[in-house]
């Protein structure tokens, strides 16, 4: 019976081929597409889990407000973390983590590494790093104890054996490995090759409580409620931070919570960081929650377009083999059987495209690691979910797909089948019609979508920054020249194709930040008043290498003696500081937190704002001074000429410094700088236009099954005298009034929410309404492009043999 | 053999009510052949299909072998169908994606008939059809006689004791039409009961008696010599 059943099948779906191959191969698509979907989602979810004690694990934040200015920080004081394990019996654990960058002697080269970071011993304690040479308890313990990944080991020992030998650290010798861990997990919220003790960094020691710089992180007891810990914060914030306020700030906790300033603590939990965490000072770059929702939306969407394909086309059919089932009837089937017959059908298919996805995916997978920039492997691990959960999808999709042929045409009277009442059934089935309303709704959306997704994301491209981006070499780490970085400056200011030059590290494009406190009067009191600005050191070409304008006042000239205490202010600080002129106004800083202490600083310009956050953010108040910062020397270029020029500028380079020449242009900086958002973007094209594809397949297949099942008709028409364009249109006209509908329903709904998206964005562009016009003619070209190649076929058959073969 | 009393069928459409039986009232028996004639629309194939039970009556009782079964469910009715009655029809209704010995197989396979059996009993009805030589081809490789003679087989391999068959020449030329009559009157010499539809009064010919149906009512009887 059951070979039987297979039989059939098998010859049912070889008969017809099309629909075989548009069947099994969309509803494959679909489900490679969800697959790769949720492989990148359980990535993003399962960040930090490899922490045996993740669940237990919090790290500790701080919350700043003062006056106009507030900012959350990642990062907390030095002495925190032994403070909390001494007076909570509830903290197993704590340990502080400080990012450093320095330089490695390989050989005769100085390598700059970055992915350096401070640490407390207690860090193997609190993370999960397995230790592979060395001892965990003892291996950060003392000054200049430094533990490296297998790689970094590697890199320079070209062995993993290495404890107890030396590194030379900035060229200086004293620093001995004593452990080598494996390499930290990709799906870590941070990503270190070099662990150095805490002790080795004298300001570890610190006292103070008004100075955050460490990312701090608690291990709890086991069952205890770190509620409760968090209700305690405040009064624990008063006892220790209370005296320091009064002495540099003058004010009373009370004092500075009634105006409106405030200073808490708070905490995530270590599993929530990667995804819900975005805060100054995080030790590494941070995804969104919101992506993991659109792109699970949009498997479901893929997945929900392919079932329904698979739906339709497997009823289609099904109707076409009515008289299969009335006879089988006839003969003395069963309705049971019938029902069985066509489930295992339908499974069968779907195991088959199930299979199809899955090798797909896994073929796909490097081509979609690089595409989301991920590191995703399918392992062991991955099966132990990904098999029961393709089962489930088989059994499932198996089921909704075969039920209507099965519990539907099975039950109709044989003698009604065989009579073919089925047949006409076909126009009216509102169930198809109101599964390809659906599709179609979300194709539309998901275009939509993807069109303002483009627009904002192309927005931001071009999108005026108020400083020129363009034609800026920037050479890197201009320190490593010391004290030549100012005579190297000078010459590279000679080279033809050099316009200007400045030299500083604080650039639009770059991390280097530090903020202080201005105050408008010297009692440094009003805090209502001051701001808490980003605070650059610039030189005199800045503004003009830059390419930014001045919006009042002057730049810095090195003519003017005065402009050591001159500033020059963006418009936001301008505005923030409330000056009806700011020109020649004075600002005062202190310079150890006490009021008697201080510098006076007068505006001798105000520059006009600049983007140097993301978009996602307002422009925040910049203060600018004449410093002798040396991060980078930026070039303004004037050459078509780079090579040359950067021959010369590397020529010049070695003759005053052993370290590595490195470079890049402004303007990829800023790219690499929204690099997330153009792989989300990127992503979404990619299955946007699967979904559509996939929506387009089912339409197709609808359309020819539409066609077949009206080849008689066709035919009788035709012998009556109907030409080509009347029998397109009578076989278009059904599905592109169900097309319609869906533009009607689905665009002001992607409106909204799209137009919700965008308020994320502090600078956006709006929703046109051609964006909309173009998405639902667009749908409606691919829909009557692929209706009208099944319908055309259909009205240039020869209506003779369609009449002959009924 | 059959029974049937005040039998009424009706067709309900949007704006129309059909009566297609009117309390018809008719007997079969045991070994007879009986051809049911009269215009099209009469409502010969509505009988035909409440005799095989491939349909139900509004009303009226039809006692098939000593049992009622009006009121039977579809399992039962496909039970005493499967063991009891072969099926021809005008257009053959053979299933497209079999071959012919796969076609005429799948009674026995709904009766659960062992394998070995199976092959056993369809290559005799095939023998006996004389398409044994097609055996391996599908229904569309046939020509229209040879598809009518593969139904046949079907119909008649699980020896049911009544084959309803309706309009089985209509779609045959005469001489394919007059093998499909000798096959049915060999079957009915060797005792299987047969009732058939047919426009032809040549093909009624063949059978004992004939019912003339109008407007779902017998208008009357005509028994053969
Ligand atoms: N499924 C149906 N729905 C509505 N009316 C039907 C249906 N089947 C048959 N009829 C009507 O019932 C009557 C008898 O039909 P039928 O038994 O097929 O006639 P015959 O086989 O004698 O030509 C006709 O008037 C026909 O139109
Ligand atoms: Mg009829």
């Amino acid at each position: 019976m059951f070979r039987n059943y297979i039989k059939t099948a098998w010859r049912s779906l070889k008969k017809n081929k099309t629909f075989t191959a548009i069947n099994v191969l969309g509803l494959a698509l679909g489900l490679t597409a969800c697959l790769l979907i949720v492989l990148y989602v359980v990535d993003e979810l399962s960040f930090d889990r490899y922490n045996n004690k993740a669940d237990r694990i919090y790290r500790v934040n701080e919350d700043l407000k003062l006056g106009n200015n507030s900012v959350n920080y990642a990062v907390c004081m030095a002495p925190l973390a032994q403070t909390l394990k001494t007076d909570f019996p509830d903290v197993e654990d704590a340990v502080r983590i400080k990012r450093a960058a320095f330089h490695v002697k390989k050989g005769t080269e100085n390598i700059l590494e970055y992915n350096v970071a401070f640490a407390d011993p207690s860090i193997f304690n609190v993370f999960t790093l397995p230790m592979v040479n060395g001892n965990a308890t003892t291996a950060l313990a003392e000054p200049n104890s430094i533990v490296i990944t297998e790689t970094t080991a590697k890199k320079y020992f070209n062995s993993t054996n290495v404890v107890g030998r030396d590194l030379r650290i900035d060229d200086q010798a004293g620093y001995k490995v004593t452990g080598v861990i494996k390499d930290m997990p990709k799906t870590s919220h941070f990503n270190f090759d070099f662990l150095v003790s805490m002790s080795t960094y004298p300001d570890s020691k610190s006292d103070k409580w008004l100075r955050s710089d460490y990312n701090t992180y608690v291990l709890f007891r086991k069952g205890a409620d770190p509620k409760k810990l968090e209700v305690q914060l405040p009064a624990f914030l008063r006892k220790y931070a209370a005296g320091e306020m009064q002495n540099e700030l003058n004010t009373s906790i009370d004092a500075f919570e009634k105006s409106g300033s405030y200073f808490r603590m708070n905490l995530t939990p270590l599993t929530d960081i990667h995804l819900h965490s975005d805060r100054s000072g995080e030790l590494g770059t941070n995804s969104t929650v919101e992506y993991i929702y659109i792109f699970s939306a949009i498997a479901l969407f893929i997945l929900f377009i392919a079932c329904v394909n698979f739906m339709n086309l497997s009823t289609a059919r099904s109707s076409s083999r009515a008289r299969e089932v009335g006879v089988r009837k006839v003969l003395g089937s069963s309705r049971g059987y019938l029902v069985i017959q066509f489930l295992t059908e339908s499974t069968l298919v779907t195991l088959g495209a199930t299979l199809i996805a899955l090798a797909a995916a896994t073929a796909l997978l490097p081509a979609f690691n690089q595409l989301a920039g991920k590191e995703i492997l399918i392992n062991s691990h991955t099966y132990v979910w990904l098999l029961p959960v393709s089962l489930i999808i088989v059994l499932v999709i198996g089921f909704l797909a075969g039920s209507y042929p099965a519990f539907f045409l099975s039950a109709f009277q044989p003698a009604d089948v065989l009579k073919g009442k089925l047949a006409t059934g076909f126009k009216g089935g509102w169930l198809r019609s109101f599964l390809v309303v659906f599709q179609f709704g979300i194709s539309i959306f998901l275009i939509i979508g993807t069109l303002v997704i483009y627009n904002q994301l192309n927005y931001i491209q071009t999108k005026n920054l108020g400083y020129n981006r363009n034609q800026v070499l920037v050479v890197k780490n201009a320190f490593e020249l010391g004290k030549h970085a100012q005579s190297f400056k000078q010459e590279v200011k000679q080279l033809p194709g050099v316009a200007s030059a400045t030299l500083t590290g604080f650039l639009p494009t770059t991390q280097a930040r530090s903020t202080s406190i201005f105050f408008k009067d010297a009692s440094m009191t009003d805090q209502k008043s001051s701001i808490f600005p980003q605070t650059w050191q610039v030189d005199d070409d800045y503004i003009k290498t830059l390419g930014m304008k001045m919006a009042a006042g002057r730049n810095f000239s090195s003519q003017m003696a005065t402009d050591s205490s001159g500033v020059i202010i963006n418009e936001t600080a301008a505005r923030f500081l409330g000056f009806a002129n700011p020109i020649d106004k004075q600002l005062y800083q202190s310079l150890d937190g006490s009021r008697t202490h201080f510098k006076v600083y007068h505006i001798v310009g105000v520059v006009k704002d600049f983007h140097f956050n993301s978009l996602r953010e307002n422009i925040s108040p910049v203060v600018m001074r004449l410093g002798e910062d040396t991060g980078d020397l930026s070039l303004r270029v004037s050459t078509t000429n780079l090579p040359a020029l950067i021959a010369q500028l590397k020529e010049k380079w070695s003759g005053l410094s052993s370290s590595h020449f490195e470079y890049s242009f402004m303007d990829q900086d800023f790219e690499a700088s929204y690099r997330s958002e153009q792989r989300i973007g990127k992503i979404f094209v990619v299955f946007t236009s699967l979904a559509i594809l996939i929506a387009c397949l089912g339409l197709f297949g609808l359309a020819a099954y539409a066609a077949e099942q009206r080849t008689k008709e066709i035919g009788i028409r035709k012998v009556l005298g109907a030409n080509v364009t009347a029998i397109v249109g009578l076989l278009s006209k059904d599905f592109i009034k169900l097309i319609l509908i869906a533009i009607t329903i689905s665009s002001p709904l992607a409106w909204y929410l799209m137009h919700k998206w965008l308020q994320d964005f502090a600078y956006r562009v709006n929703i046109e309404w051609y964006t909309i016009v173009i998405a639902g003619l667009g749908a409606m070209i691919i829909a009557v492009a692929t209706i009208s190649f099944q319908s055309i076929k259909a009205a240039l058959a020869n209506p003779v043999k369609s009449l002959k073969s009924e | 053999m059959i029974k049937i009393t005040d039998l009424e069928k009706f067709y309900r459409t949007e704006e129309v009510e059909t009566i297609a039986l009117n309390k018809l009232s008719m007997e079969v028996r045991k070994g007879e052949f009986v051809a049911i004639m009269g215009p099209s629309g009469c409502g010969k194939s509505t009988l035909l299909n409440i005799l095989g039970m491939l349909d139900d009556p509004d009303a009226g009782s039809y006692v098939f072998n000593d049992i009622e079964v009006a009121h039977f469910n579809e399992r039962k009715r496909a039970d005493l169908r499967k063991h009891n009655i072969g099926f021809v029809f005008q257009s053959f209704n053979l299933i497209d994606e079999l071959t012919v010995f796969e076609n005429v197989e799948l009674p026995l396979i709904y009766t659960g008939v062992a394998a070995a059996d199976r092959v056993k009993r369809v290559e005799e009805v095939l023998d006996k059809m004389q398409i044994m030589q097609r055996r391996n081809h599908y229904p569309q490789q046939l020509s229209g006689g040879q598809q009518q003679r593969v139904a046949i087989a079907r119909a008649v391999v699980n020896n049911p004791k009544l084959i309803l068959a309706d309009e089985p020449t209509g779609n045959l030329d005469s001489s394919n039409g007059n093998d499909v009559m000798e096959l049915l009157t060999d079957l009915n010499e060797q005792g299987t009961t047969i009732v058939m539809v047919t426009h032809s009064e040549h093909d009624a010919r063949y059978s004992h008696r004939i019912i003339r149906l109008l407007d779902g009512h017998t208008v009357m009887e005509n028994i053969m010599i």
